[in-house]
């Protein structure tokens, strides 16, 4: 069980690693604190072009399978003990 | 009213968007419960009914309200927003003192959107210290929990923990994406809607401890007490000063422009929750500062803040949230609002004030307005902030009380502010609102 862990444990890492890189890609929407209690309609709908969009697409399938891993992982931990 | 949410509804590109922004916030909640690899949840777990039975209120309050109860679960979304948060304010307080932030700031549209990614990289790097101080004490015996000998992560090895930091990163990385995502494809602003849910969903389960603890009556009371509270709140939120505006007559080719009056509305509460907000982080990092020493450690300065500045119900700490409040206001209402840039703007379109001279004495005179009426909007806030802790004392409820301080005025300010921008996509097809 130790070593399909730990392969969990590696495969999370890489996903985790690639999953900040790609958020921080993006670009980002709606300016921090100024606009977030009272800025209104601000917002423009901005071009998100093909690049964007592909974007969008690969971090959601690097984040779901993040959330994969995490979830096997918690499995392993919960029903053999001994794994930790 | 009810008819305006069933038209929100069978409009199908804003049905579209409330739909989008529900799935987002389950999502949120979701995650929120999915512990982090590595922790032993039933542990976690025995110790938080400890930790709620007990109703002493540790260090990890304030967090933890903004995470959802997220942080004591130890989950992939522990930390919530608040390094965000944390990021905003601080890339925000520079813009002052930093030239070329500044210069951005000034720049408009590039400028602001170079200074949101300095903010996401802040975020990330405060994530990665967040995180490790976080683990760190939680992997002490009764470091995150004072009363609970249990032992949270089970393998300590070096591994493991960073295999932690970095899920624990990730995952404020991947919250931060999911309230941009609701703000650009969504209704409202992404990041304050996350934290309402937070905030919101803290709100049952108090309700219902309050009833077991103090039964039917008390609980009914205090929803009354709450529903008060939200009202007046709503109505000083919605309270302005309408300043009226003048404008000339100009002819310009064949066309007459101008010659109409408008105002310019000033709030009461021009700030809004930021000085809240502002004011609790600032005030709970002496309490992390001294966290940090350890349980016992016996230095002066360790016990001094352990005594005045972590129980929420100190004199001391009630004097300086209220003063920190009040100053956070004024300083925020300086940074949004510049009367001599008003000023100028209206002259430029030949605007008056009936009554003032325009540029330097309407710029005065405006000044004069808006100090006296963030006053009373300061002295609010720090009134709201402060419900808590007066209940707590004529009460003796739990400290976390539901409906007060912190957490009404930001569900109150984004809910009104959801709304209202629910209703301006409404009236792009019909004219009737939510808001009479």
């Amino acid at each position: 069980m130790s070593v399909l862990r730990l392969s969990l444990q590696v495969l999370l890492v890489i996903t985790s690693l690639i999953l900040t890189l790609l958020i921080l890609l993006h670009k980002g929407r709606g300016g921090g604190l100024s606009d977030m209690f009272g800025g209104g309609m601000s917002s423009s709908m901005g071009s998100s072009g093909v690049a964007e969009r592909n974007l969008n697409r690969f971090t959601i399938a690097i984040g779901v399978t993040w959330a994969v891993v995490i979830v096997l992982l918690n499995l392993i931990y919960r029903f053999f003990p001994d794994a930790f | 009213m009810l008819t305006a949410f069933f038209r929100a509804f069978r409009t199908p590109d804003l049905r579209r968007k409330i739909f989008f922004t529900v799935a987002i916030m389950a999502l949120f909640r979701l995650g929120s419960y999915i512990p982090t690899p590595g922790v032993d949840y039933a542990a976690v777990r025995r110790c938080v009914d400890l930790a709620s039975n007990s109703s002493s209120s540790g260090l990890y309050e304030l967090v933890n309200l903004f995470s959802g109860g997220a942080l004591l679960q130890l989950s992939i979304f522990a930390l919530g927003i608040m390094p965000y948060i944390t990021a905003s304010i601080i890339i925000q307080l520079l813009t002052v003192v930093i030239p070329r932030f500044e210069a951005l700031k000034e720049e408009g549209q590039s400028g602001t959107a170079k200074l949101t990614q300095y903010t996401r990289y802040l975020t990330i790097g405060l994530a990665v210290l967040q995180s490790t101080t976080f683990v760190a004490i939680s992997r002490q015996q009764g470091g995150l929990f004072t009363n609970c000998t249990e032992t949270l992560i089970p393998n300590d090895d070096l591994f493991t923990l960073g295999v932690m930091v970095l899920t624990m990163t990730a995952g404020t990385g991947f919250i931060m994406w999911l309230g941009e995502l609701v703000t650009e494809k969504g209704i409202g602003n992404g990041m304050s809607l996350l934290i309402f849910t937070s905030i919101a969903s803290a709100f049952p389960g108090s309700l219902w401890s309050i009833k077991t603890q103090r039964g039917f009556n008390t609980f009914f009371i205090v929803i009354g007490l709450g529903l008060l509270i939200m009202a007046a709140v709503i109505f000083v939120e919605q309270s302005q000063r309408r300043i009226p505006v003048q404008y000339a007559k100009r002819q310009v080719g064949r066309r007459a422009y101008g010659g109409t009056t408008t105002y310019i509305p000033i709030k009461v509460n021009m700030a809004g929750v930021i000085p809240v907000i502002f004011a609790s982080s600032l005030l709970y990092l002496p309490a992390l500062i001294a966290q940090f020493q350890g349980q016992n450690s016996t230095a002066g300065w360790v016990v001094w803040i352990r005594d005045n500045l972590v129980k929420g119900d100190h004199p001391i700490y009630i004097a300086l949230y209220f003063a920190l409040i009040l100053f956070f206001t004024y300083f925020y209402v300086a940074i949004t609002f510049n009367p001599d840039e008003v000023a100028e703007n209206m002259k430029k379109y030949g605007g008056f004030i009936p009554g003032i001279r325009a540029g330097r004495p309407t710029a005065d005179y405006l000044e004069y307005v808006l100090s006296r009426i963030t006053l009373a909007g300061a002295l609010y806030l720090g009134m709201v902030a402060l419900i808590p802790l007066i209940a707590l004392i004529l009460v003796d409820a739990n400290q976390n009380f539901p409906f007060g301080g912190t957490s009404i005025l930001i569900v109150v300010g984004v809910g009104l502010e959801t709304v209202k921008q629910i209703e301006s996509q409404l009236q792009q097809r019909h004219y009737e609102g939510f808001l009479r």
